[in-house]
């Protein structure tokens, strides 16, 4: 596991930078945190540094957003927020989208534990003090992290 | 001969079916516990399998309830974008086989135009140019629109909805999800200058929604270390301030781009529009302003088929169709026709 701390939002890029580092090897990426911890922030930090084009913006109601970087390549972004059953998320084909080896960043992962693949990424955001955070990234394998 | 288009709106929860008749919008039906029980079925939730499901019982009620035959359809209309790509394919796949099927012309419709169309189903409607404010769970934007199929997005969101925002504040007053309509019932009876929070002031005519939910957050967390009952005690206030502030952030940008623009006429889409607080506060600059302010019916603001049909109608007058081939788009702007 790596940890870095976001002493303010004008570090928010350095911290993406840190993130992209260790996870780009994995297309699944899941960001757990309370709401109000900034996972919407953190990833348009992180696609701002991957070179999206497109507005980076909440998918709670849509479920998931698709960007674009220049040279075409597409990214997904998820939030389960608002799922309430294991099926919906089945039904939405979200396995489909895990599979593509797109990159997929998900918000509220715990909505649908049991589909995510073998191996992907977990980077967690906790409220250290008002405008501080600290983030943790470490790769999970199934059943077990490092 | 009389014109009559079949739509169908399936972007993300709600299936939808309507008949335009001559530019008249005949019905405007919703899956819902009522049409399914005519076929023995229940409403599954937020699925892209309930659209399956509902597709064809809500279909068959709009041609029922239109009083016409397959045969007398003209054309048949269909979401193509933007909304969730399994929802929409769902709707885009049965248009496409129907109109195969009986020989129809195919029309593509993008959501969020049809959304701004919706004011042309009944009076009072807006007079070109006007400018639209479109306000939902999953958008926020501004549109100058010059004509039925001429339109611009002049402003939008950078991060959330204002419609999650309603909903994400609510939630962490403890009220149920999508709590905005809870959230509008008590802030009627509030002090909207009871707390402060903070008007995001993004550049130009963009909106930043996402401020406002951490704000509400420390306010809380701090409030409740000094009284434990602070959320119960002060609920209605604390509501009343939050709707306070969203409605400041969409008013300042909508006065903006009137300014900008030199437009008078300005309408109101999507369901937030079904917000008591801002309807009063349009009403309360209308008169003072001189603006003339169009809100449609409840029932056209959310996701609905009579806003796609209606849509359809326009894109027929001017023989605007797509070929059988087309896919559905997540993304699809305004204002690009391919």
């Amino acid at each position: 596991m790596k940890k870095i701390r976001c002493n303010h939002l004008d570090q928010i890029s350095e911290c993406a930078k840190f993130v992209i580092d260790l996870s780009r090897h994995s297309p699944v990426w899941v960001f757990q945190g309370a709401m109000g911890a900034g996972k919407t922030t953190l990833i348009k930090a992180i696609a701002s540094e991957m070179g999206v084009v497109d507005i980076v913006h909440s998918p709670t109601y849509g479920l998931v957003n698709e960007y674009e970087d220049l040279k075409g390549n597409s990214y997904y972004h998820f939030d389960f927020y608002r799922i309430e059953d294991l099926m919906e998320a089945v039904d939405m084909g979200v396995e489909e989208y895990f599979d593509s080896g797109k990159y997929c960043w998900i918000e509220w992962p715990e909505k649908i534990e049991g589909l995510l693949p073998e191996e992907f990424m977990k980077i967690s955001i906790r409220e250290v003090d008002r405008d501080i955070r600290e983030i943790c990234i470490m790769k999970q394998t199934n059943g077990g992290s490092k | 001969m009389t014109v009559n288009i079949l739509a169908i709106e399936s972007s993300c929860d709600e299936t939808s079916a309507s008949v335009i008749s001559d530019g008249k919008v005949l019905n405007n039906i919703i899956a819902t516990q009522s049409v399914h029980e005519k076929y023995g079925g229940v409403v599954p939730e937020l699925a892209s399998r309930a659209h399956q499901q509902h597709l064809i019982p809500v279909v068959h009620e709009a041609i029922t309830n239109a009083g016409i035959s397959k045969s007398e359809l003209s054309a048949v209309g269909f979401t193509r974008g933007p909304g969730l790509m399994g929802a929409l394919l769902v709707g885009g796949s049965f248009a496409k086989s129907f109109a195969f099927s009986l020989d129809l012309p195919l029309i593509e419709v993008n959501h969020m135009e049809a959304h701004i169309l919706a004011h042309f189903i009944e009076d009072p409607r807006p007079s070109f140019p006007f400018i639209c404010l479109t306000v939902s769970g999953g958008h926020t934007q501004l549109v100058l629109v010059r004509d039925y199929l001429d339109m611009e997005v002049i402003g939008e969101t950078l991060d959330d909805a204002v419609g999650e925002a309603f909903d994400k504040t609510a939630k962490l007053l403890g009220l149920p999800y999508p709590g905005g309509p809870f959230l509008d019932r008590l802030a009627q009876e509030g002090d909207p200058k009871a707390f402060d929070f903070p008007v995001s002031s993004m550049k130009e005519l963009n909106f930043s929604f996402s401020g406002i939910k951490t704000a509400v957050l420390y306010f809380l967390r701090e409030k409740l270390r000094e009284d434990a009952h602070f959320v119960e005690n002060r609920k209605a206030d604390i509501c009343a301030s939050v709707q306070h502030a969203l409605i400041e952030m969409l008013l300042i940008k909508l006065k903006k781009a009137v300014k900008t623009f030199g437009i008078t006429e300005v309408a109101i889409a999507g369901g937030v529009s079904a917000n008591r607080g801002l309807r009063d506060a349009l009403s309360v600059l209308s008169q003072r302003l001189g603006w003339n302010v169009y809100i449609p019916r409840l029932e056209y603001c959310t996701d609905n088929a009579a806003m796609i049909a209606m849509a359809a109608h326009f894109k027929y007058e001017k023989g605007i169709f797509c070929p059988l081939d087309v896919s559905p788009l997540a993304k699809m702007k305004i204002g690009i026709h391919e």
